[in-house]
């Protein structure tokens, strides 16, 4: 009973880390229809800029969000504005974007290879192996703020998308770009900010993973496969969709130790991933992911 | 028209990111020359041997050794080590003009590229130093993967391999004649540690029997580390029982489901093998998780400053550890001399990956003093007969056919103190302190 419960704070815990991870990736796919490779690299960046901010700076982890957050997003910007923007859009822009933006994310990864060398870096605080105990079960205190934040992330962004005006837009252009020109809205600029916003989120994760994780220059490449097939199990309906994908991925994976060997649990993930392209494309939760 | 610029633009601009990511490993660190014009090496390599006279006059003006090294990517830190390691081999050579072949002395030289941690490149350098180089000996790059790969090159052109870069068995199953290997296997490091475990129970301080957590990185290091474990509780005659035995992918995020199975089991020790970024982030959930066990051990992962950072003396203390070399070793005869000359040539202590590297140099130098030629067969034949004074445990390095030609030597076996350091525990006749068992921080709760 102990290990069950154990498990399930593990999942939801996960889930909360898993979701931080793919709510960039999910928002960005849903507007510009483009896949972020680049969201990786984002994400090792985060890492890299909270461990310097911690590092040089004595900036707490958390306390470095105001600072991270807005930096990734002027990153993603001037990646919108310095090359997303002209790449075609729909269909015709697929096999492009992807391109661009593994290029573009191998680039970010050798200049953190050329600037902090391939050693594995950690940060540790007071707080990085405290744990509360709740019915007999510890919960890692680190966890837990992960997890908070990733709830609080999914509050602020439903918020956003549902009850602003900004976030109707938003959803406006991911249905119908051409008619929302017709009617004024500023299609380039919701695409430039949408994009950003996603790239701040990639930006956030990574802040939260260097509390939780080693890392690298080569860190992001499982964020990255985890988020994309949480983007695809949520479906692109909504954020919560994204939520609920993760909480779907992070049970699957924790709970198949019970049933399979340890090293299988990353595979379960991308079984499930194969499994609902092929029975249901439009995600568990959302709208079609392939059409 | 507008569609049309964009594409243009966004098609340049792609060529453009990917011309410069293509480029931006290999520029680090790599500095590769120019295939060297190195005088009397094709010849050297196609002659047949004949009398130590004739092989005199055969012999280069200099003789070149090709290796690759991941000076850029994922391994690149370590890389970097091995890199000083060769360079200083190469250096201490030629302090006396180079090797004594034969009745001449021949200066040496290192021809390194990089390799960027990746296995295509790394096989096809070290095809290109076979082929358009034409060095006469080839040094190991490092890690398993890489390793693994490349040896295939060397196997299929004939020519001598040494490498202190690869250690699983695998590497030297295949039955392979031209690749040689100082790193002892894992399943050794392994047997090492349970040879203590089973010290300490003799002495009454672990349990009998004792109940073993395995948690093993699903790699082929891994493995071999999970046979010597395996092998040894078999062995045992119901000493130890293996109550957990798992295997986890590289790079895992989550070990929390992992290790709450390990905790319902019971176990007495907890024996892990995996990487140094594994290491961290499982050990920092195993201690926020408030886990503890009589030993615990990390393979080969212990005393790493990283980890020491990341998780504070505290959060490393009485961790295990098993290594091929340590600088506590170097307090006499070849091993001083070796510490002391790296830490005047770069001012900080060597760790083992520094030691083998410069034992590998040092046992390709060696066997082509023995062999009086580099002639690639002979040196081949004075690498298989080798019997070198080393600075490895044992003291001696040997590359024994039946084991592939990998060396085999004991392990010594640290243990982290809570002030911060790791001595020496095992073999008494390398300790630098006493190793302590159970593990006191379970007795604190």
């Amino acid at each position: 009973m102990d290990q069950f419960l154990s498990l399930v704070v593990s999942a939801v815990l996960l889930a909360g880390l898993y979701a931080a991870m793919a709510y960039g990736l999910g928002l960005i796919y849903g507007v510009l229809r483009i896949v972020n490779l680049a969201h990786g690299g984002v994400i090792m960046a985060g890492a890299y800029t909270t461990w310097v901010l911690f590092t040089r700076f004595g900036i707490d982890p958390y306390l470095a969000i105001p600072i991270v957050v807005p930096l990734a997003f002027l990153f993603g910007v001037a990646l919108y504005k310095g090359l997303v923007r002209f790449l075609p859009r729909g269909a015709a822009g697929g096999v492009q974007s992807l391109l661009l933006l593994f290029g573009v994310w191998l680039v970010m990864q050798n200049v953190a290879y050329l600037l902090f060398s391939g050693n594995d870096q950690a940060i540790r605080t007071s707080y990085s192996t405290r744990g509360l105990s709740l019915l007999g079960v510890i919960i890692p205190l680190n966890r837990l703020v992960v997890f908070v934040i990733g709830l609080l992330t999914l509050a602020v962004l439903h918020v956003l998308l549902t009850r602003t005006y900004f976030g109707k837009a938003i959803r406006a252009v991911a249905q119908n770009p051409d008619s929302c020109t017709l009617v004024g809205i500023d299609v380039e600029r919701i695409y430039t900010v949408t994009f950003a916003l996603g790239t701040a989120l990639a930006g956030l994760a990574g802040l939260l993973l260097s509390t939780l994780f080693a890392f690298n220059p080569s860190a992001g490449a499982v964020e990255l496969l985890k988020s994309f097939v949480i983007v695809v199990l949520g479906g692109l309906g909504s954020v919560v969709g994204i939520a609920l994908g993760a909480l779907v991925l992070a049970t699957v994976e924790v709970f198949s130790i019970l049933v399979l060997p340890s090293f299988l649990t990353s595979a379960v993930g991308f079984v499930l991933l194969v499994l609902v392209l092929v029975f249901r494309p439009g995600g568990l939760f959302g709208q079609r992911v392939l059409s | 028209m507008l569609t049309r610029k964009r594409q243009r633009i966004s098609g340049a601009a792609l060529l453009s990111l990917l011309l410069l990511s293509a480029c931006a490993p290999g520029q680090q660190g790599s500095e590769p020359e120019e295939p060297a014009a190195t005088a009397g090496s094709e010849a050297a390599g196609s002659e047949a041997p004949g009398s130590e006279a004739d092989v005199a006059a055969d012999l280069p003006d200099e003789i070149v050794v090709g290796a690759t090294l991941p000076l850029t990517g994922e391994e690149s830190r370590i890389g970097g080590f091995y890199k000083e390691g060769y360079e200083l081999a190469f250096e201490l050579e030629n302090e006396d003009g180079g090797l004594e072949v034969g009745d001449q002395t021949v200066p040496i030289r290192l021809e390194l590229l990089d390799d960027t941690t990746n296995q295509a490149t790394a096989v096809s350098l070290a095809e290109r130093l076979i082929t358009q180089n034409g060095v006469n000996a080839l040094l190991g790059t490092y890690s398993t993967s890489l390793v693994e790969a490349q040896s295939t090159a060397a196997e299929q052109n004939q020519i001598p391999y040494v490498n202190g870069g690869g250690a699983a068995t695998s590497i030297y199953a295949r039955g392979y004649q031209w690749v040689f290997g100082n790193l002892a296997p894992i399943e050794l490091l392994a047997e090492t540690e349970m040879t203590w475990i089973e010290e300490q129970q003799e002495a009454g301080n672990l349990p009998t029997p004792a109940k073993i957590a395995v948690v093993w990185e699903n790699t082929s290091h891994g493995k071999d580390f999970q046979k010597g474990i395996t092998d040894f509780v078999e062995a045992s005659e119901g000493d130890y029982e293996i109550v957990v035995d798992e295997s986890f992918e590289l790079n895992g995020r989550d070990f929390s489901a992992l290790l709450s199975e390990v905790r319902a089991s019971g176990a007495d020790l907890f024996m892990v093998d995996a990487h140094l970024p594994d290491y961290i982030t499982m050990q920092r959930q195993y201690t926020t998780a408030g886990m503890c066990h009589d030993v615990i051990t990390y393979g080969a992962r212990g005393p790493e400053a990283d980890a020491r950072e990341a998780l504070g003396d505290e959060g490393v203390a009485y961790i295990l550890s098993a290594v091929w070399w340590n600088a506590q070793l170097g307090a006499e005869g070849i091993n001083k001399e070796f510490v002391d000359a790296f830490t005047a040539k770069y001012d900080k202590e060597p760790e083992w990956y520094h030691a083998v590297s410069y034992e590998a140099a040092r046992a390709l130098f060696t066997a082509i003093q023995e062999a009086g030629s580099v002639e690639p067969e002979a040196v081949r034949d004075a690498l298989a007969a080798l019997e070198m004074e080393s600075l490895l445990p044992g003291g001696t390095l040997t590359f024994p056919e039946e084991a592939g030609f990998q060396a085999q030597y004991p392990f010594v076996v640290q243990q982290n103190t809570p002030e911060g350091e790791s001595p020496i525990i095992y073999p008494e006749d390398a300790a630098t302190g006493e190793g302590v068992a159970p593990n006191p921080n379970c007795a604190e709760g």
